[in-house]
């Protein structure tokens, strides 16, 4: 399903050339659980980036479900995230002013789906996460777990083939963390294709198939 | 998608009502200001429009400045009103006098005329009656008063039967004018007596010969053509134009009109540009809110948000920003309106005075409001459109 070959991606800060990925290589299967490990700065984030159609490589090729990314138009890239990728982010993303009803909604107002479907499957988002009994609160009236699992139903909410998740238990306290590690591997288990990126190596652990990066480059794991 | 971005937009603008109300305020006042002032003209338009009508504004006046040892007489007045395209023809002389009741007396303006004058002036009798052919033709002393000479010298009682004595001659008061509060009035002054112009020149010495007179058109499309023929003849009459001069009340409404387009125009060009500063507030401030959301972009774009979907929902804060403060505008003028025509109604002077907000200005207010949040949103919301998503995400 996604094909990275020979990425390079590099910064340049002033003076300083950062190489934040350093002709990376990675192969991600259908239905895989991979966990991306590495310590901070290694390059994670940006490679979460461009598989999620954020940000563009500088070299080298990265095809999605056989096609190459950088043929595609802005307004395709957007059309990509919103229908084939869920994301999960460390601090949430979710937008404070809605509640988390409507925080799930919006990518299926992106994606143009009608107001009764679109009520309908927010609601099976939040009872898959657990959360129905939150539906009107906002963000701030939220713990970070329940965030994060707002986040989480936002994620799955379209069906996209792929959930990206950068560090998401990293704001969270071991307990919460847990719930969030088991709500992965549920959907995982469920067919979702997850790429988990962590620099905790016990979360690691707990994917299917660990990768290693460091310094930008990429190393199949253990 | 469309409700979606309204309902968002209305969501912005409602959580953070003062700064958004601060925002409006130029559109406010640029929409009060146009609105109220261009319905202030145009509702003194026609109000002034209305009195020049009442007037009728078939009506001629002629003035000979020098008459060449060849003074217009009645006769010539007669001749005049054969003519097609002449309604009626009074002469008119005026003379300053005192006129004395007992221990009494007011500054008058005599006006030496006949009776056709009532009609071509459209003068109202109140009490007792106008002048009659046989006063001209016996040359009697009698007058009639208006309403302001009636109250002065008889405050209380009945003019019609008195005495009066004007300059030392004494006429009587045979009807009294209808006060007259409209524009003709206030053409023809206050405090004026009318009496038959072949007493007048008997009796006021400077009165003379026939100095000006008024005529009608026979109808109101026959104006300008019955002031080609007075043109004509006085021409014939004394082998030039320049010793008369012809002043027709067309000309005093077709001036009043461009007088008010005019104001009009200069007020409506204040208004705008008081609604572009509004419309430079706009923009200001959806820069601002553009920067303080960047991370908001940010995360709209990575769940798919395309370029297009940011646009509109920053178009259309915008444009509600615009509008919302349009529709205050216009409430508030309408406010203002109501008020002014209250407090006209209890004052003598305006009393007749109704101002109505002009459907015109509003709707132009509501095209120019739209036109504002559009053309100031469009860089904000570009702005917010192009932004990468990665950039956005990573703002703090
Ligand atoms: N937008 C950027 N501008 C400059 N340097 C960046 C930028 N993004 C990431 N980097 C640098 O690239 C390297 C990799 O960053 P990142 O992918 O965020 O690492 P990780 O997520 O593993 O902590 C770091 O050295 C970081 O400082
Ligand atoms: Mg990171």
């Amino acid at each position: 399903m996604i094909r990275i070959n020979d990425v390079c991606k590099t910064y340049i800060m002033g003076e300083e050339i950062v190489r934040a990925l350093d002709h990376a290589s990675l192969h991600i299967a259908e239905g895989e659980f991979v966990g991306v490990v590495g310590p901070s700065g290694s390059g994670k984030s940006t490679l979460m980036n461009i598989i999620g159609c954020l940000d563009m490589a500088d070299s080298g090729e990265y095809l999605l479900d056989g096609q190459r990314i950088e043929h595609y138009s802005e307004n395709e890239l957007a059309q990509i995230r919103n229908k084939k990728i869920g994301f999960i982010f460390q601090n949430f993303n979710l937008l404070a002013k809605m509640t988390a009803a409507e925080n799930i909604e919006l990518p299926l107002v992106y994606q143009r789906v009608g107001q009764k479907d679109r009520r309908e499957r927010v609601a099976q988002a939040l009872e898959r996460v657990g959360l129905t009994d939150r539906k009107t609160h906002k963000p701030t009236e939220l713990s970070g777990g329940q965030q994060q699992r707002v986040a989480v139903a936002r994620a799955i909410a379209t069906n996209p083939s792929l959930l990206l998740a950068d560090e998401p238990t990293g704001n969270l306290d071991s307990r919460t963390g847990e719930e969030i590690m088991r709500l992965f591997e549920d959907l995982n288990r469920e067919g979702n294709t997850v790429v988990l990126i962590t620099h905790d190596e016990k979360v690691a652990a707990r994917t299917g198939r660990t990768v290693r990066i460091f310094d930008g480059r990429i190393e199949e794991g253990v | 998608m469309f409700g979606q971005s309204m309902k968002m937009a209305f969501g912005a603008i409602l959580s953070n009502k003062m700064r958004s109300f601060l925002t409006m305020l130029g559109i406010i006042i640029g929409v009060f200001s146009l609105v109220v002032l261009v319905s202030l003209v145009t509702s003194a338009t026609g109000s002034v429009q209305a009195q020049i009508s009442e007037i009728g504004s078939d009506m001629l006046s002629v003035n000979i400045f020098t008459d060449q040892g060849k003074p217009i007489k009645a006769a010539d007045l007669a001749e005049i009103s054969e003519n097609e395209h002449i309604g009626k023809v009074a002469p008119a002389g005026t003379v300053y006098v005192t006129a004395k009741f007992e221990r009494d007396s007011a500054d008058v303006t005599v006006y030496g005329t006949t009776a056709s004058y009532f009609e071509i002036q459209n003068l109202k009798i109140a009490e007792g009656r106008t002048l009659r052919g046989f006063d001209l033709e016996n040359h009697t002393y009698v007058a009639v008063v208006d309403a302001n000479v009636a109250e002065t010298l008889f405050p209380g009682k009945s003019a019609v039967g008195k005495g009066l004595s004007l300059n030392g001659t004494r006429f009587e008061i045979v009807g009294v004018l209808e006060s007259n509060d409209s524009f003709s009035g206030m053409m023809m002054g206050w405090n004026t007596v009318v009496v038959p112009f072949t007493t007048a020149q008997r009796t006021f010495s400077g009165f003379g010969s026939i100095r000006s007179f008024y005529a009608t058109a026979a109808s109101s499309e026959d104006v300008d053509a019955a002031e080609a023929y007075l043109r004509e003849y006085l021409t014939a009459r004394y082998g030039t134009e320049d010793t008369f001069n012809i002043f027709n009340m067309n000309i005093l409404a077709a001036t009043m009109d461009q007088v008010m387009a005019v104001f009009s125009l200069l007020f409506g060009g204040i208004a705008a540009i008081s609604l572009l500063v509004g419309g430079i507030g706009i923009m200001n401030i959806m820069l601002v809110s553009v920067t303080e959301r960047t991370r908001e972009i940010g995360i709209r774009k990575a769940i798919g948000a395309r370029r297009s979907s940011i646009m509109s929902q920053f178009l259309i804060e915008a444009l509600a920003l615009s509008l919302v403060g349009c529709a205050i505008g216009i409430a508030l003028s309408g406010l203002t309106v109501l008020i002014f025509n209250i407090a006209a109604r209890s004052s003598e002077m305006l009393s007749q005075v109704s101002v109505g907000l002009s459907p015109t200005v509003v709707i132009v207010a509501v095209c120019f409001s739209t036109a504002i949040g559009l053309l100031f949103g469009l860089y904000p919301a570009n702005k917010a459109a192009k932004m990468r998503p990665i950039d956005a995400l990573r703002y703090e």
